[in-house]
């Protein structure tokens, strides 16, 4: 008896908890999933996010761009309407900035084009290679590291007394160089660290464009005894080339960014002699103090980035356009 | 015999590339093992006694945990609520295909195109205004922004790559949309959690410039502690940066060499598919 009524006490509470459970569910359901709203409730909280930490910073700097701003005589911010973009146009530093980050831009994609198409085929036929999952994470480990750091790995092998680099390059030369202090030599060895880290994601974008191309078309190229470069022409390039450019377009987008890199190994120095955009733009912002006048040159940087980002969808979708595939 | 040969020499070909290309890595590694004496050594030192009093005196630092508890909390967590939200709005994109698809897809895109030198400003000025510098949320909460743009992209080149017709199978047997949204599409799209899920973990924990100007002492990541104790005033001290550094490459090298058939995927914003 007691047995029974305990066992239909708990069905009762069972019970109760399923009726709760079920209207928590009706009104989900009235509420959430059958409401007319359900795709903005999705996207709410994205553009939540959005908002705060996109939209009002980006509208703080365009206003911003328009003050005289300086963190430093801690006077409030006056507003000189255009006069922050007349004296970036102005500034000889800033069109310097910019060729050196071009030079930059243009020197490292190229280099790493380059190379990294070639290892790409060098690697393309690796699949039944011994250990090869480790051998790539070695080789794939330079670009997932931050720049910050390989900075610092290369600023000890870079160092001038008892660096790695010079000790070779004393053996081999019998000269020594000071890679990041020696005005000539301090864009270049920027560039090899850019170099060094980024080359494996070529070949990584390499990998994928040859795997793109159809077993089919490369065996039908074998029997006809295509010679090699007509291979590469007729055959693997139709179909490798999109990945390829896309590859490239993230490597110039990312090379304009470069900052960290330079600002670890540099600073900008000797002189300014590896001052990019990047590290210009960080430099008078939190070395100099200069809000308005940053935030007008951050406009620019936007602008110039904006453009980038705007041609990678024109190719990517160029691309998707001919798969057939949405 | 002659074709084993040449395989072999050709494997050993690409090994060779790709322990070049670790070379720098592995000499700051070994250098993290050397006394000082050893690392400042002129010529350079090619043999030496290992030894692990750097990680010793690391460990000693005050500031290391701390760094290092920040830098896998501030990193999950951020992570955890941009992919949640991100999964959100990726399967709106992806199902409802609002009218400005496109337009937000593409603003996303560029807020990470945009030079972070150039996005830094405005969030500095931003956040002193508010107050919200060197706070836990703070710094979360712009990761999980950070997070956000990548994770959209990613995830919604998955969900297209799932027929809506799992949808209507299952709207049609009576499930909700709320049922369909994560019991018949979230656990298909699995491989793109992944992906995602551990290269932002990568991207936030190598993240460098946001933390400096945005943090503080109570939300310092390695890669400040990094950069600061290789800036310090007077001689550097390379035992104290070898060691922290070796730490830090530990868990990207690691995870790329689990999950590196996502490589691929994470490297170009799930806009590249495949593997290598």
């Amino acid at each position: 008896m007691s047995v029974t009524s305990g066992g239909s006490q708990l069905e009762l509470k069972e019970a109760g908890r399923a009726s709760r459970r079920g209207q928590l569910r009706t009104l989900r359901l009235r509420w959430i999933d059958n409401s007319r709203h359900f795709p903005q409730m999705l996207i709410g909280p994205v553009l939540v996010f959005f908002v705060i930490w996109n939209i009002v910073p980006l509208f703080w700097m365009l206003g911003m761009s328009f003050y005289n701003y300086s963190l430093i005589t801690g006077s409030p911010p006056r507003f000189i309407g255009f006069d922050n973009y007349a004296d970036l146009f102005d500034n000889i530093s800033v069109w310097l900035a910019l060729s050196k980050t071009f030079v930059f831009v243009l020197g490292a994609v190229g280099i790493e084009t380059v190379l990294g198409i070639l290892l790409g085929f060098l690697f393309w036929d690796s699949t039944t290679m011994p250990g090869r999952r480790l051998a790539l994470t070695l080789l794939f480990a330079p670009m997932i590291l931050t720049p910050a750091a390989t900075g610092t790995f290369f600023r000890l092998i870079y160092e001038p007394t008892f660096g790695v680099a010079n000790h070779l390059v004393r053996h081999l030369l019998g000269a020594e160089i000071n890679f990041l202090g020696d005005k000539a030599w301090a864009m270049i060895s920027v560039l090899l660290v850019d170099v060094w880290m980024w080359t494996p994601f070529m070949i990584l974008i390499s990998l994928a464009a040859l795997g793109s191309v159809p077993q089919a078309e490369l065996e039908a190229a074998e029997v006809d005894g295509l010679p090699w470069h007509k291979r590469v022409t007729h055959v693997i390039l139709p179909h490798a080339k999109f990945i390829v450019m896309l590859g490239i377009l993230l490597r110039t987008i990312d090379s304009f960014k470069v900052m960290d890199l330079i600002l670890q190994l540099t600073r900008g120095g000797p002189g300014n002699t590896t001052e990019v955009v990047g590290l210009m733009l960080f430099r008078k912002a939190f070395e100099g103090f200069t809000m308005g006048w940053s935030s007008a040159l951050a406009v620019i940087a936007l602008l110039i980035a904006i453009a980038f980002t705007s041609i990678y969808l024109f190719i990517l979708n160029l691309s998707r356009e001919e798969k057939g595939v949405a | 015999m002659r074709r084993q040969g040449r395989r072999a020499i050709y494997h050993l070909i690409l090994w060779m590339v790709a322990i070049l290309f670790f070379l720098p890595i592995l000499w700051i590694v070994l250098a993290a093992f050397k006394t000082k004496d050893d690392l400042l050594a002129v010529p350079v030192k090619w043999a030496f006694h290992p030894t692990l009093e750097n990680f010793a005196s690391l460990i000693r630092r005050h500031d290391f945990f701390s760094s290092l508890e920040n830098s896998f909390l501030i990193s999950a967590s951020a992570v955890v609520v941009a992919i949640a939200v991100s999964f959100l709005a990726a399967y709106c994109f992806s199902r409802f295909r609002p009218s400005s698809t496109n337009f937000i897809m593409f603003l996303l895109l560029s807020i990470r195109m945009v030079p972070a030198s150039a996005s830094v400003v405005p969030i500095f000025l931003m956040y002193t205004a508010l107050g919200w510098k060197d706070t836990y949320w703070g710094v979360m909460l712009f990761y999980a922004m950070f997070s956000i743009p990548f994770s959209v992209w990613i995830l919604k080149g998955f969900i297209d790559g799932i027929s809506p017709r799992y949808d209507e199978t299952g709207l049609v047997n009576g499930g909700s949309r709320l049922h369909v949204m994560f019991r018949v599409v979230l656990p298909q799209v699995r491989p793109g959690l992944i992906a995602a899920f551990i290269f932002n973990l990568i991207f936030v924990w190598n993240e460098f410039l946001f933390n400096f100007i945005i943090g503080g002492k109570n939300t310092t990541m390695i890669p400040v502690s990094l950069v600061t104790g290789s800036l310090a005033q007077g001689g550097v001290d390379w035992e104290f940066v070898a060691s922290l550094a070796s730490v830090y490459l530990l868990p990207p090298v690691v995870a790329i060499y689990f999950f590196q058939k996502y490589l691929l995927v994470g490297m170009t914003f799930g806009t590249v598919r495949g593997e290598v």
